[in-house]
């Protein structure tokens, strides 16, 4: 502290007392985000829930048709990439501005490992004719005259999520160009923890859709 | 004028954030590894219909808790965040409560189907 000249930090927008104000008030607006986010899922595994409880059968039989070992090396994918995440994030906190490139580097790696799996899932039940919507739906492996619905549930939940794992690439692209500029240390590192806890929620997201979708026998 | 700047900083004491240290972190991804198959290995396991997901939610739960507490750092920040995560959850626990209320007591399903 007592090294710090009396000028602002170059970070420091002039409406925040000091940069501890700075950082948590970016923190709690990055929660609301949060909440905003889980409400947002919220309503799409609503649609879920009410779909199981009409059609229990319909979400047992076609849940077979996804395949278990590439979802749980999805969700080890991600769990890996919120452990380098974190990792980047301590990097910044302690300094270590390589560490920080290299961790966010591998975190990208991984959510393209992540997307290119997804990329063979989708591609493969495209391929069969499992497409969302009853009019497009031509598979005729499932027994149940609703099928597609829970592909179309299927669809959209994955999607949606595959957006966000695109989206935050692209954050995590951004942080790596500004980490190379020398513009993250343990002084001012916010950007880079905001795009840490987007991308937690996106494996938390992740968490739930595994079990949900590709572990009911 | 140096003095009472001073006197501001040391006022807003600036409060150290919390770094966790690399063991910590892989101890973290470490258990939610062990727990993913975990989950994987119970859903081979024949468990009678309601709790096959009672069991799959709660590792999946517990699994989110590890992530929120120790990864996005809910449990060394300030509590007001860890209220808004609740919050949240309440409010979707509310939501899917009242639309059942509709779709589970209906005659017809959607009549259209």
């Amino acid at each position: 502290m007592s090294n710090h000249s009396q000028a602002h930090p170059a970070h420091l927008q002039h409406h925040f007392v000091d940069s501890d104000q700075q950082f948590d008030a970016a923190k709690m607006g990055m929660w609301v985000f949060i909440v905003n986010e889980i409400l947002f899922f919220g309503g799409l595994f609503c649609a879920y829930i009410v779909f199981r409880a009409w059609y229990p059968d319909l979400f047992t039989q076609a849940a077979t048709e996804l395949n278990t070992v590439w979802g749980a090396v999805n969700t080890l994918v991600l769990i890996g990439s919120s452990l380098t995440v974190a990792m980047a994030i301590r990097s910044a906190q302690k300094n270590q501005i390589k560490g920080l490139q290299i961790n966010l580097l591998i975190t990208i790696a991984l959510a393209c490992v992540f997307l290119l799996i997804k990329y063979f899932e989708y591609s493969h039940k495209l391929h069969i004719g499992i497409w969302p919507g009853a009019e497009l739906y031509t598979y005729e492996g499932i027994d149940h005259p609703l099928a597609h619905v829970f592909f179309s549930i299927y669809y959209v939940m994955t999607g949606i999520h595959a957006i966000h794992i695109i989206v935050g690439i692209g954050l995590m692209i951004w942080i790596y160009i500004r980490a190379k500029k020398n513009e993250f240390g343990s002084e001012y590192y916010t950007p880079v923890e905001m795009v840490g806890l987007y991308w937690h929620l996106v494996d938390v997201i992740w968490i739930f859709l595994f079990p949900l979708l590709y572990l009911i026998e | 004028m140096i003095l009472s700047e001073d006197k501001k900083m040391s006022e807003h004491n600036h409060h150290e954030h919390h770094v966790s240290s690399a063991g910590q972190l892989w101890a973290i991804g470490i258990a939610l590894t062990l727990l993913t198959i975990l989950t994987v290995g119970l859903s081979y396991v024949e468990i009678p219909a309601p709790f096959d997901v009672v069991v799959a939610l709660t590792v999946a739960f517990g699994k989110a808790f590890l992530v929120c507490a120790f990864f996005m750092n809910l449990y060394w920040d300030t509590k007001f965040n860890s209220m808004l995560l609740i919050g949240a959850f309440a409010f979707f626990i509310l939501m899917v409560a009242v639309t059942l209320l509709d779709t589970l007591y209906r005659n017809d399903v959607v009549p259209s189907f």
